[in-house]
C-alpha cells in the first residue's frame, strides 16, 4: 500500500519534471531566452543522441569517468589506510590534528597551480589533482570515525584481550564505517569536479574539455548535452555509492 | 569532540610537525644552491607573501574572490532558504518536486563554467552565477529537513492560536530551525569559497585562483605557493569566525549538526 | 457549548473512536478516564478541531468546528514541546496576546497578572530550559489562560509531574477555572484526579474508543484535597471507577 502511494508521487514528480521540460522549450521558442544561450530541450537531446551514434560523446565519457574512479579508488585506499594509522593512534592526533584541521577549508582546486607546475599539462597531472582532491575528505573523515568509535567497545575489547589489528579490523573499522562512507561520497563528486576541471585545463580528452569547447564555438546544443550527461555521471556515480552504502550498513538503526 | 578541540587539547605539539616541516624545507633550500621552476623555500614564500601583501596585490585578489564568493552566497542561501522552507513546509511541493531537484543537484559546478561564460562571458557575473548554483542545494535540502523537523507541538500551538502563514513562519518556524539553517550557511560558506577559487583556476582571470595560475605560468614558484598557504588561512580563518558565531549564538548542542 | 454527534474517527485503517455522542454545558468541568490507547487524547483533538471526524459532527455554540481557534486552549501532556525554548516566560506568554492582537499596551499588565497567577512572578526573564516541570506546565496553562478561553482542554496535563505537584496544581486549576467560569474537557488517567476535578467523569473504553459510562460527581466545591478525597461519596465513586476500569481492562 505504501509502495503504490510513493510510486505514485514519484510519477507526479516525473510529471512535474516533465512541465519544466515543457517551459524550458516555450521559454525559448517564444523568445524569452535567445537560442544561442539556451537551446530548445528537443535540440539538446538530438545533439545528445547524434554525439553517441555519430560523434565521439561515448569515448569522452568514458575517459572522465575512467579518470574520475581511478583517482578516486587511488585517494579511498591511502585515504582510509592513512586515515586508519593516524585515528588509531593517540599521538598521530595529536601531532597531527591541527595540521589536518588546518587543511581541511583549503580548496582542492587549489592544488592545481601546484600540480602544473610539477608534472605540466599531462594526463599524470590530471590523476594527481583527481586523487589529492579526493583524498582529504575522506582521511579527515576516517580519523573522525575512528575517533568518534564508542570507548565502551575499546574498553570491551581489552576485557577480551583482543590484539591491536584485531581491535582495528573488528571494532575501529566497522564502527568507522558510516563517517568512511561518508567521505567517500564526499570525494567521489570532489572526484568528478576535478577530472572536468582538469581536463578543461589539459585539454585532455573527455567530457570536460568537449564542453569547454562547445562553449567556445558557441555551439549551445552540444554543450548542453555535455552537462546534462555530466549530471547523469554525478547522478548514477552517487546512487551506486549510495545503494551500496546501504547493503553495507543494513545495521544501522534509521534515524 | 568539537572542531577546534584538537588544537587546542594538542596545544605546542600540534604545531610540531608543521613548523619542524617548515624548518627543514628551508634548510633542504639552501642547502641545494640551484634555482627551481616549482620549488621555493619558505623564506622566499614568506617574501612573496609579504610583498603581495604590503603592494596591494594579494589584497586586491583577496577581495576579488571574496566578493564573488560572498554574493553567490547571497543568492545561494536566500533561493535555498525560501525553497527549503516552502519544501520542509509542505510535503505535497517536496514529493512533487523530489524528480526536478534529484536531477538537477547532482550536476557538477564545473561542468557550468562553459555555460555561464557562454552567457555571462569573462567576469564577477560568470563566477557569482556558478557559486550561487552550488550553493543552494546544500541549503535547501539541509534547511527543508530543519524545517520538516520542527517540533510538531509548537506547530500545533501555532494552529490554535490562528497565526496566518506569515506569522508561523517568522514567529515559530525560523526560530526553531535556525540553529541548523546556521549550520547550512556555515556549510555553504565554505563550499561557496572552494567553488570560486576553482572558477578562478579553470576560467575567470580575477581572484586568488587565478593568481596562483600566473604565478605558476611565469615561473613564480615562490608566489604560487604564497597564495596557496593563504588561500589556506583565510578559508581558515572564514570557517573559525562562523564556528565562533554558531557556538555563541546557539551553544554547544549546535556543533554536534556540524559533521563534514 | 460543545457538542460532538456520532463521531467517528477512521485513520490508518484502524477505527480510532466510534460513534461518539457527548455533550458538554457551559462552565462544566468534565473528565475523561480510561486505559492507555482508548482514543481520550483522540477526542480532545477531535473536540479542538485538529483533526476533522470521520463520520459524525462536532460542535462548538450549535456551528460545526472547521478547525482549531484560540477560544479553545489546548493544554499539551508534553508541555516542554509547547513551548518555545527560545522565549523567556513572559515571552511566551506575549505569543498568545500577539495572536489575539491586543494591543501592545495592554499586554505587560495581562502578562505581569498572569505570571502572579500562576506563581511564576520572579522567573518572568526565565527560559524553558531553566524551569522545572511542573513550573513549565504552569507556564503552559497561563499562556492558554492568555488566550481568554471559552473552552480549555486539557490533555493529561499533569501526568507527567510528581505527585505533590499534581496536587497543588489541581486545586490551582479548581480556583482558576471558578474565577474564569470556563469550560473544561480534562483527560486523565488518573482516576481520583477526575472525580476531584470534575462534575461529570466520562468513561470510555477502548479498541474502538466508545463512551460506556458518564457518572455525575455531586461532590461539595470548593474541593479539599484532604477532606474531599476521604467524604464517603468520593469513596464509592472511586469504586465505581475501579470498577469499570477492571471491567474494560479484560
Amino acid at each position: 500500500m505504501m509502495a503504490l502511494r510513493a510510486t505514485g508521487w514519484f510519477l507526479a514528480s516525473l510529471v512535474v519534471g516533465a512541465g519544466l521540460v515543457v517551459l524550458w522549450h516555450y521559454v525559448v521558442s517564444a523568445g524569452f531566452v535567445s537560442p544561442v544561450f539556451l537551446p530548445p530541450p528537443g535540440r539538446a537531446w538530438t545533439a545528445l543522441v547524434n554525439g553517441f551514434t555519430r560523434g565521439a560523446l561515448a569515448e569522452q565519457l568514458l575517459a572522465t569517468i575512467g579518470r574520475m574512479i581511478y583517482g578516486w579508488l587511488l585517494a579511498s585506499l591511502v585515504g582510509v589506510a592513512l586515515g586508519t594509522l593516524i585515528g588509531t593512534s593517540r599521538a598521530a592526533i595529536v601531532y597531527l590534528g591541527p595540521t589536518l584541521e588546518m587543511i581541511r577549508p583549503l580548496p582542492a582546486s587549489a592544488i592545481i597551480p601546484v600540480a602544473i607546475a610539477f608534472l605540466g599539462l599531462t594526463e599524470q597531472m590530471a590523476i594527481a589533482v583527481i586523487a589529492f582532491g579526493a583524498l582529504w575528505p575522506m582521511l579527515l573523515a576516517t580519523v573522525h570515525g575512528f575517533a568518534a568509535v564508542e570507548p565502551q567497545l575499546y574498553e570491551l575489547s581489552r576485557a577480551l584481550g583482543l590484539k591491536r589489528w584485531e581491535v582495528i579490523l573488528k571494532i575501529g573499522l566497522p564502527s568507522a564505517m558510516p563517517d568512511i562512507l561518508a567521505g567517500m561520497r564526499v570525494g567521489l563528486t570532489i572526484a568528478l569536479i576535478l577530472a572536468i576541471v582538469a581536463e578543461m585545463l589539459a585539454s585532455r580528452p573527455g567530457l570536460g574539455h568537449s564542453v569547454l569547447l562547445a562553449a567556445r564555438s558557441f555551439r549551445s546544443p552540444d554543450l548542453y548535452a555535455g552537462v546534462i550527461l555530466l549530471g547523469i555521471v554525478g547522478y548514477v556515480s552517487a546512487a551506486a555509492l549510495a545503494a551500496f552504502e546501504t547493503r553495507l550498513l543494513r545495521w544501522r538503526v534509521p534515524h | 569532540m568539537s572542531e577546534a578541540a584538537p588544537a587546542l587539547r594538542s596545544g605546542w605539539r600540534g604545531a610540531v610537525i608543521p613548523v619542524g616541516a617548515v624548518v627543514l624545507a628551508q634548510l633542504l633550500a639552501l642547502a641545494s644552491p640551484q634555482q627551481s621552476d616549482i620549488l621555493a623555500a619558505p623564506l622566499d614564500i614568506f617574501l612573496a607573501g609579504a610583498g603581495g601583501l604590503f603592494d596591494g596585490t594579494i589584497v586586491a585578489a583577496t577581495g576579488q574572490t571574496l566578493i564573488a564568493a560572498l554574493a553567490g552566497l547571497a543568492i545561494g542561501v536566500g533561493v535555498g532558504l525560501i525553497f527549503g522552507i516552502l519544501l520542509g513546509l509542505s510535503g505535497v511541493l517536496d514529493r512533487l518536486m523530489t524528480f526536478s531537484i534529484e536531477t538537477v543537484r547532482p550536476v557538477p559546478s564545473a561542468a557550468l563554467i562553459p555555460v555561464s561564460l557562454l552567457v555571462f562571458g569573462f567576469g564577477f557575473r560568470m563566477e557569482i552565477a556558478i557559486v550561487a548554483f552550488s550553493t543552494i542545494w546544500p541549503v535547501l535540502i539541509l534547511s527543508r529537513a530543519a524545517v520538516a523537523g520542527i517540533e510538531h507541538r509548537l506547530l500545533e500551538v501555532s494552529r490554535v492560536l490562528g497565526f496566518g502563514l506569515v506569522e508561523r513562519v517568522w514567529k515559530i518556524i525560523i526560530p526553531a530551525a535556525l540553529p541548523r539553517i546556521f549550520v547550512a550557511f556555515r556549510l555553504a560558506t565554505g563550499i561557496a569559497l572552494i567553488v570560486a577559487v576553482t572558477v578562478e583556476v579553470t576560467a575567470n582571470p580575477l581572484g586568488l585562483g587565478h593568481g596562483m595560475m600566473a604565478a605558476q605560468q611565469s615561473l613564480n614558484p615562490a608566489l604560487m605557493l604564497a597564495l596557496l598557504v593563504w588561500l589556506g588561512l583565510i578559508g581558515w580563518a572564514l570557517n573559525a569566525v562562523l564556528l565562533w558565531a554558531q557556538r555563541t549564538l546557539f551553544g554547544p548542542a549546535a556543533i554536534a549538526e556540524a559533521r563534514p | 457549548m460543545i457538542a460532538l454527534r456520532n463521531v467517528t474517527l477512521r485513520l490508518g485503517g484502524r477505527t480510532i473512536v466510534e460513534e461518539i455522542t457527548l455533550e458538554v454545558g457551559k462552565a462544566e468541568f468534565v473528565c475523561i478516564v480510561g486505559p492507555s490507547g482508548c482514543g481520550k487524547t483522540t477526542l480532545l483533538r477531535l473536540i479542538a478541531g485538529l483533526i476533522p471526524p470521520s463520520a459524525g459532527r462536532v460542535d462548538y455554540q450549535g456551528r460545526p468546528v472547521t478547525g482549531p481557534r484560540p477560544e479553545i486552549a489546548v493544554v499539551f501532556q508534553d508541555y516542554s514541546k509547547a513551548l518555545l525554548p527560545w522565549r523567556d516566560a513572559s515571552g511566551n506568554i506575549a505569543l498568545a496576546l500577539e495572536a489575539l492582537r491586543v494591543p501592545k499596551r495592554e499586554r505587560q499588565p495581562r502578562i505581569d497578572r498572569l505570571l502572579s497567577l500562576i506563581g511564576l512572578s520572579n522567573d518572568a526573564h526565565k527560559f524553558p530550559v531553566q524551569l522545572s516541570g511542573g513550573m513549565q506546565q504552569r507556564l503552559q496553562i497561563a499562556r492558554c489562560l492568555a488566550q481568554d478561553p471559552v473552552v480549555l482542554l486539557m490533555d493529561e496535563p499533569f501526568g507527567a509531574l510528581d505527585a505533590l505537584t499534581r496536587q497543588v496544581l489541581q486545586d490551582e486549576i479548581q480556583g482558576i477555572v471558578t474565577a474564569s467560569g470556563a469550560t473544561v474537557v480534562f483527560v486523565t488517567h488518573d482516576l481520583e484526579e477526575a472525580i476531584y476535578l470534575g462534575d461529570r467523569v466520562i468513561c470510555v473504553r477502548p479498541h474502538p474508543g466508545r463512551i460506556v459510562e458518564a457518572i455525575e460527581v455531586e461532590l461539595p466545591r470548593p474541593r479539599n484535597q484532604l477532606t474531599t478525597r476521604e467524604s464517603p461519596a468520593f469513596l464509592q465513586l472511586r469504586r465505581r471507577l475501579f470498577d469499570f476500569i477492571a471491567e474494560s481492562e479484560r
